[in-house]
């Protein structure tokens, strides 16, 4: 008991309410409740019962006279996305019911189990990397884009395709028609790729590649096009989400069915592991699980089983577990709710961790640590009124910072519900990160927040209620199972129509929404256009790549896939070689399409 | 459903949902099914990366008196009035084709006058959405 209270003292003492600081020795604590009773409570063993009798004290002599006067504004507190009952105060007697022990709950930075973070000094020797998703038009606008943003002070660049190349599909497929280059750059070949990364690479520290279903083709044109350029693999790290299981769960770009959605992508972690080691081969996307509404505990349950069948899935291939977690990376997404965020991120560390002690038996201090980018913004960005969002951003960069958002952490955009961002929006999401960083003294010490009754308690709650989902799951048969049962894609669109109903009736606010609402507003932000022309000129650059490459090269390259992928033998060689021959990625993917088939959910897993 | 006239009884209002092309933001469509669902409606979903032709198909096969048409990416105009001309083509011009996502004032104008009843942008509350077809099942 007596190391909660040494672990409260800052807090307690932050308040400047205290009438007599608790002592680090822990002897000597007043109560900070009333200056008229003060109580002996320390680290003496009736203090929990002094605490009851002054809480309840408090209660009828302080407390119930000021509501009578002034009734609460609300018949209930809750938290926003888990709707769980927020007390009106925490106190110890709040730690005491979960048992809470620092040693074992929260502990130390850099030790297991990682509760206040995963870096020793925190943020005190280095700033988490700042990064920004971009994507628009053809390789080239890319690449101006890119440097426009290294520019501004970015060294993490995360490059969004359009939707025709996250489905595996040609700019100049009937489906792909409206849609090239505008969700993401355009890549047809490895011509297109190397004009995407045609840019300064001398200011890059951390490329993330989103491109989950066609990600084989997508490393292997990346490895091409640097290995042509001449950069050295090692000088920067990619991050390749890899993340198809997300998609069937809720984005939606699947190609093939599940089982063989999942082979793709341990081809592409396996191969990584042996050839590019300093690599990131899988990123667990539960960013994309919050963004289609899951609350935390669905966004950390569902997420680490869905990384749990990859894990397991790699470890078929004779790696052994210190092998193969260290190359595991999470990216999570920050919504409003303040202290629900912070304890996400503190548990999100604490249940990794656990989860590879407690069923994988992992020993190495790099598989325990979790990997993690944090992405503020994206679903709680309004339409109405703009430029409340900034200060939506600034809120949601602080609670990462707070909570310990991870190594990288994205910058927000506040046009983000308009339109594919600005030059503003991301001088604008950059600026927030800079100011958070350097003005507002959150990241000076490490996890600021440990020891608050509150924080602990949400870190505590969410941890244990990610535990229970995860074996309710594996009860299921794990998460390829719950997705083809479509248990995560029913969960998800329950919680999709109750957020939706909130906001209509109006139990939750949002600002300029349902509350303080104008109508007929004026946009007041700088939208970004996209070039028209666009479209046209990849698909004529498309057709005459197709013209003058030797197609006959081609087509052996694609029998060779073929082949692969009617075997186990994985499928990244033979499909850098026919990337390196100018085949295309809708002509790899329908190589792949014709062996494994293509997914359609039925009714049941489409969720609606 | 035996047949699309109401005059015997009063029948349910079928409605098919669809998303076209690679656009696969489904909260909107999820919570439209529900609410219409909820509101007696029986809803059939196209699923996604749907043609124009798949879902003018399914509207015909399945019989329904409402196309209602979500989209929340950039190429409505590509695919949406292509749905307008194929139904009018097959003779099911009849059907309320309602729209519902992303979609600029200026487009949302353009779809109108090709055939589109209204256009649902965000922030519409779904009982607008249910109140908008019943109002048009008890007036046609």
């Amino acid at each position: 008991m007596r190391l909660y209270v040494a672990a409260q003292v800052s807090i307690v003492c932050g308040h400047g309410a205290s009438v007599g600081c608790p002592m680090p020795d822990g002897k000597s604590v007043e109560s900070y409740v009333s200056k008229r009773d003060p109580i002996e409570q320390g680290a003496s063993s009736d203090g929990g019962s002094d605490l009851d009798a002054n809480f309840k004290r408090w209660e009828t002599e302080t407390l119930a006279p000021a509501l009578e006067s002034a009734p609460e504004r609300k018949e209930k507190f809750r938290t926003q996305a888990l709707k769980w009952d927020v007390n009106r105060l925490y106190s110890p007697r709040d730690l005491e019911a979960i048992d809470f022990d620092f040693n074992r709950d929260v502990g130390f930075p850099g030790e297991f189990p990682y509760t206040r973070g995963t870096d020793p000094n925190g943020y005190r020797s280095r700033l988490w990397t700042m990064a920004q998703v971009t994507g628009f038009g053809t390789g080239e606008d890319w690449a101006t884009r890119a440097d426009y943003m290294l520019e501004q002070g970015l060294d993490g660049l995360i490059i969004e395709y359009d939707l025709p190349t996250t489905n595996g599909l040609d700019s100049d497929h009937p489906l792909a028609a409206g849609e090239v280059g505008r969700a993401g750059v355009a890549i047809d070949s490895l011509e297109d790729m190397e004009r995407t990364l045609s840019f300064d690479f001398s200011k890059l520290k951390h490329l993330t590649s989103v491109c989950n279903g066609p990600q084989p083709v997508n490393l292997a044109m990346i490895i091409a096009a640097i290995e042509k350029k001449g950069i050295d693999p090692a000088s920067f790290t990619l991050q390749m989400p890899n993340a198809i299981l997300i998609e069937y769960t809720c984005v939606g770009r699947y190609i093939y069915p599940p089982e063989h959605g999942l082979r793709v992508a341990t081809d592409v972690i396996e191969y990584t592991i042996r050839n590019q080691p300093h690599w990131v081969p899988i990123a667990v996307v539960s960013a994309q699980l919050y963004a289609a509404r899951a609350n935390p505990v669905q966004e950390l349950a569902f997420g680490f089983s869905i990384a749990m069948e990859y894990l397991d899935s790699v470890l078929k291939r004779g790696l052994t577990i210190d092998e193969v977690a260290p190359y595991f990376s999470f990216i999570t997404g920050v919504d409003m709710d303040f202290f629900e965020a912070i304890g996400k991120l503190r548990a999100y560390r604490k249940v990794w961790a656990r989860l590879l002690t407690e069923r994988y038996g992992a020993k190495g201090e790099d598989s325990l640590r979790l990997k993690l980018m944090s992405s503020p913004g994206t679903m709680s960005m309004t339409l109405q009124q703009p430029l409340n969002n900034i200060s939506r951003l600034s809120m949601q960069m602080l609670s990462c910072v707070l909570g310990g958002g991870g190594q990288t952490m994205t910058s927000p955009l506040h046009d983000e519900a308009h339109a594919l961002p600005s030059e503003e929006a991301i001088a604008v999401g950059a600026a927030i990160q800079n100011i958070v960083a350097h003005e507002s003294g959150t990241a000076d010490t490490i996890d600021p927040l440990a020891g608050s009754y509150y924080v602990e308690s949400m870190t505590r709650r969410i941890e244990d209620a990610v535990m229970a989902e995860i074996e309710k799951i594996d009860a299921m048969g794990g998460a390829l199972q719950a997705i083809k049962t479509g248990y995560f894609q029913r969960e998800l669109a329950r919680e999709q129509f109750d957020r939706n109903k909130e906001i209509e009736d109006g139990s939750r606010k949002l600002v300029g929404v349902n509350h303080l609402a104008k109508d007929d507003e004026e946009r007041q932000i700088e939208l970004f256009a996209l070039d028209p022309g666009s479209e046209q000129r990849q698909i004529e650059r498309l057709e005459a790549l197709r013209e003058r490459r030797d197609n006959t090269k081609v087509d052996a390259a694609l029998g060779r896939v073929r082949a692969a992928a009617e075997t186990d033998e994985n499928l990244m060689p033979s499909v850098l070689e026919a990337v390196k021959v100018l085949a295309t990625q809708g002509e790899i993917c329908d190589v792949l399409r014709e062996v494994f088939g293509v997914y359609t959910p039925d009714s049941l897993t489409s969720g609606v | 459903m035996s047949s699309s006239s109401p005059s015997d009884r009063p029948r349910t209002i079928r409605v098919l949902l669809a998303k076209l092309g690679l656009d696969a933001h489904t909260i909107g469509v999820t919570v439209i099914a529900k609410s219409l669902r909820d509101a007696g409606m029986e809803v059939i979903y196209s699923g996604l990366k749907q043609t124009p032709e798949m879902v003018v198909a399914t509207a015909i096969q399945e019989d329904v008196d409402v196309v209602g048409i979500s989209s929340l990416s950039a190429a409505h105009m590509n695919h949406l009035p292509r749905v307008i001309e194929l139904l009018k083509a097959e003779g099911v011009g009849d059907k309320l084709i309602i729209a519902g996502g992303v979609i600029p004032k200026e487009d949302g104008e353009t779809l109108k006058a090709q055939g589109v009843a209204e256009v649902f942008t965000m922030g519409t509350e779904t009982a607008t959405i249910v109140r908008y077809i019943e109002d048009w099942w008890a007036t046609r």
